[in-house]
């Protein structure tokens, strides 16, 4: 018995979480789909992951609103997927956006950011922000 | 003649254990640099945001701190914003950071970057 997916477009990660069918393996290229879709992986935020997430820990990165420019981007380690996430895969380093956040994060780019006074992951290109504060936490939508 | 007057001296930046650990282990591999340079800088949404940096030579208005056996020093500059503030390092699994807790300020950014005195 197959299990029908609710999922329209065609995705790279596996979106559409079901409890049930967990199974099925999709191929995970990033370069099959646009671009614009996507969210990118810095080598350096590449690097740290693998360094500090065990096993069944995800990235998750959500935009909320608030801080001075109206919406800032969270980060958190997270071990449940829920059903709207969706999962970017990149070298065995899993990434998790729920799909309201992705609107505003989608075909930017996650990096690692380490300097003297404090080292932390940003979203750096997001090509849906304004300018923003100038730790990056914060930003605006261009309209 | 009056006695001299003894008046007490504070440190004008206090460091956590956990700084102090932190700028050992920073300076450890870097034998050329002395300590560690704490200055201020006009940027972000509310005024002010700290910086740091590696420092070779105490410049000749630089304020030096020393404490448990490390050296900080204070950009001219910034002496006044600092005065009495407390230098912590604080670190999660996903960011590490220097944090100021100066209680000179009046507001800062949501972020914590930026700060208005």
């Amino acid at each position: 018995v197959q299990r029908v997916r609710t999922c329209s477009a065609p995705l790279t990660s596996t979106a559409c979480y079901s409890s049930a069918s967990s199974t099925q393996e999709e191929p995970q290229n990033p370069s099959s789909s646009s671009p614009a879709e996507n969210i990118r992986l810095s080598q350096s935020c590449l690097e740290r992951l693998a360094e500090i997430m065990e096993k069944g820990e995800y990235l998750r990165i959500a935009v909320e609103g608030g801080g001075c420019s109206g919406f800032q981007y969270k980060f958190a380690v997270d071990t449940v997927r829920n059903e709207d996430d969706r999962v970017f895969e990149k070298n065995g380093v899993e990434i998790i956006v729920d799909q309201d956040s992705l609107e505003f994060v989608k075909g930017s780019t996650i990096d690692f950011s380490q300097e003297l006074i404090r080292s932390s992951f940003q979203v750096l290109k997001n090509p849906r922000a304004e300018h923003g504060c100038s730790c990056g936490s914060s930003f605006s939508v261009k309209i | 003649v009056s006695r001299r007057k003894i008046l007490p001296t504070r440190a004008a930046l206090t460091l956590t254990p956990s700084a102090v650990n932190k700028v050992k282990q920073l300076l450890q591999n870097k034998p050329d640099h002395i300590g560690l340079k704490v200055g201020v800088r006009t940027r972000g949404c509310n005024g002010l945001t700290y910086t740091l940096d590696y420092t070779k030579e105490k410049d000749k208005s630089d304020e030096e701190v020393l404490q448990d056996g490390v050296r900080v020093f204070i950009e001219k500059k910034a002496q006044l914003t600092l005065l009495g503030t407390e230098m912590d390092f604080v670190e999660t699994k996903l960011s590490s950071e220097f944090v100021f807790n100066n209680p000179n300020i009046k507001g800062t950014c949501g972020c914590g970057e930026s700060f208005n005195i």
